[in-house]
Parts: structure tokens; C-alpha cells; sequence
């Protein structure tokens, strides 16, 4: 399926437009998916999911077929959404020591039943969303790269130009972080 | 190198990694022999597995058309990669540099010729082609009715 895809991307490098247009079909709804789930606005994800295939057609003679396309492609889309929240003003910088503070809070009770296991599924969905959203965007961008696009930790450091090794804290400190919002949350619905 | 979990407190960047099959096999092993004896490492192991089943469920927005056709528009305005990527073709940009250069030349003569003789003539011949007296012969001053002689 990779060499599926570079075998495109390189056509379309070459000028041929039907394996670009095959590329935006194959990717249009991930990265509309992930750039909405960056920036939380619909009308604003839509516009950048557009520009995003326009900058990557644009920067195509820069693509190299050692690197697979989908993950440039992201690194793009991710670009494209980091832009419009540093203009909105929304993005949150987190300390990129790799320190895992916080990381071990978590400290269940023996026994107890957990407040997230008394939810409903589409609760449970409801309450994710929520809690993703609350995240700072380091951390958020790096769950949605895990999460819903399987990347593995290398396409991961090679997105988001970072070191494998940072990969993993920012990783684990994301999920420690999604999980504290999610039992914080469930904790007041189960309280409602 | 795993570090000893010798403490009962969940490791969430073992666990994590655990979880996403990124250690390496003995660390891998070491760890899942002490999931099967630690009740509290396991029990968080089960929330980021809950966890990462609840992203998969997670509703599947879709753009709801076909971006490729829209794009396609855009891109019928713009070159391709391999276009801008070709050696640049300085001939078709002949016709134009002559016609720069042509008007180029032309606005200097002009310009030369205003800023040289011309701008020297005496400006009452540049505005001899108006009768110094007014329609009717009626005097607007002493200068403009005599100075054609009229006063000798």
C-alpha cells in the first residue's frame, strides 16, 4: 500500500495529475479528520484540508520517495493547522523536557470501581472528545498521529520532527494527561 | 534498559510504550511477566487499551465531496511540478525584453528632448497662439493692448 502510494507520488511528481487526484481521494478524509480535531472548527479544517493537497502539489519536487508520502503529506496538514491556532492565538506550549511529571499520578484505588466504567459508549465518546480537546497541542497532535492513524513512532519523530526517544514521553504524557481529563470528567457525570 | 518495577506504581511510559509493541523484546517480556502479578500495572494497562479502543470509536468525519475535483480546478491554473521543476526558457521572454528595452529607449529620447532644446524656448512663443487681446478688443490692462505695437 506505501509503495502504492510513493509509486503515485512519484507519477504525480512527473506531472501526472490522475495519480495526484488518486492521492487526495486515498487521504482527503484523514486529514480533514485530523486537521478538525486540531483546530475544532469545521468550516476552518474544510479550507485547510484544500490547502493542504494545494501546498502539497506545490512542494511535490521537494518530496523524496525515501520518505513515504502520507507521512509528509501529515507533516503538511499539521503545519497548515499549527498556522491558523498560532494566529487564533490558541496554541499551548508545553516544557519539552522529557521529565515525566505527572505521568505517575495516577494512583487507582484497589477495588473501587473506576467512574469511567460506569459509562455508556457514546458517553464514553463524548467525554474522549471533550478531553482531547482540553490537551495541550503537543499533546494532542502526537494521540491523534498514535491513535487514529497508527503511525509508528518513527513516522511519528518524522512528522512532528522530533526524536524517537521524545516520541515516547510525549506519548505517555499525553496519554497519562487524556486519561486524568477523561476520569475527571466521568467523575463529574457520575456525580450528575 | 527497563527499569526494575519494583515499586507498585504504575510506570505509564513502560506501560505505553508497552501498549504501542515499541519495546524492545526482552524489556517487552520483563514487563508482561510483571503484568501478570501486578494488579495495579495491569489495571492501567486496561484503561490505555479501553482508552485506545474509544479513539477508534470515535465518530469518522468525512469532507462529504470530492476534494480531488476541486483541486483539479485549481491545479487547471497552475503549472505542474515538473514544469516549474524544467530549465527555464529565456527565448519566450525575447519579445518582451525587446518591447521593454524599445520603451525604455524611447521614454529617454522623449525625455531628453523636453529636458534639453526644447525646454529653452522662451515660454511667450509657447504661448503665442493666443491673442493677447481679449474677444472684442476690450482691454483687460494696459500691457495686453499695447504690447503688439498698438502703443507706437
Amino acid at each position: 500500500m506505501d509503495e502504492d502510494e510513493n509509486g503515485l507520488a512519484s507519477r504525480a511528481q512527473a506531472g501526472d495529475r490522475q495519480a495526484f487526484a488518486l492521492l487526495v481521494r486515498r487521504y482527503q478524509d484523514r486529514v480533514f479528520r485530523f486537521i478538525l480535531r486540531m483546530n475544532n472548527a469545521r468550516d476552518e479544517a474544510m479550507d485547510l484540508t484544500q490547502e493542504t493537497f494545494m501546498k502539497a502539489y506545490q512542494a511535490l519536487p521537494t518530496w523524496r520517495p525515501d520518505a513515504r508520502f502520507g507521512t509528509w503529506l501529515f507533516q503538511i496538514a499539521r503545519n497548515a493547522a499549527l498556522d491558523v491556532l498560532r494566529r487564533r492565538q490558541l496554541v499551548e506550549f508545553v516544557p519539552l523536557d522529557p521529565g515525566l511529571s505527572g505521568v505517575e499520578a495516577f494512583d487507582p484505588q484497589d477495588g473501587a470501581p473506576l467512574p469511567e466504567e460506569q459509562l455508556s459508549g457514546r458517553q464514553r465518546i463524548a467525554l474522549l472528545d471533550r478531553s482531547l480537546h482540553e490537551l495541550p497541542i503537543e499533546q494532542r497532535e502526537i494521540l491523534l498521529l498514535r491513535e487514529l492513524e497508527n503511525m509508528s513512532y518513527a513516522d511519528i519523530a518524522a512528522t512532528l520532527n522530533i526524536e524517537a526517544g521524545t516520541v515516547k514521553s510525549r506519548l505517555a504524557r499525553a496519554r497519562a494527561a487524556v486519561l486524568a481529563n477523561f476520569r475527571h470528567h466521568a467523575g463529574e457525570n457520575a456525580h450528575d | 534498559m527497563i527499569k526494575p518495577l519494583t515499586k507498585h506504581v504504575p510506570d505509564m511510559l513502560l506501560l505505553s510504550t508497552y501498549l504501542d509493541g515499541e519495546l524492545e523484546s526482552a524489556a517487552h517480556q520483563e514487563l508482561a511477566d510483571h503484568l501478570t502479578k501486578c494488579p495495579l500495572c495491569a489495571s492501567q494497562l486496561a484503561a490505555l487499551q479501553s482508552l485506545a479502543a474509544d479513539f477508534g470509536n470515535l465518530p469518522q468525519e468525512t469532507l462529504g465531496f470530492d476534494l480531488a475535483g476541486v483541486i483539479e480546478g485549481r491545479l487547471a491554473a497552475v503549472r505542474s511540478p515538473q514544469e516549474k521543476k524544467g530549465p527555464a526558457r529565456w527565448w519566450r521572454l525575447l519579445p518582451v525584453s525587446i518591447g521593454a528595452a524599445a520603451s525604455l529607449a524611447v521614454g529617454i529620447g522623449m525625455g531628453s528632448v523636453l529636458l534639453g532644446g526644447a525646454a529653452t524656448m522662451p515660454r511667450v512663443t509657447a504661448m503665442s497662439v493666443f491673442d493677447t487681446l481679449p474677444p472684442g478688443g476690450l482691454c483687460i490692462g494696459p500691457d495686453s493692448c499695447y504690447r503688439n505695437g498698438a502703443r507706437k
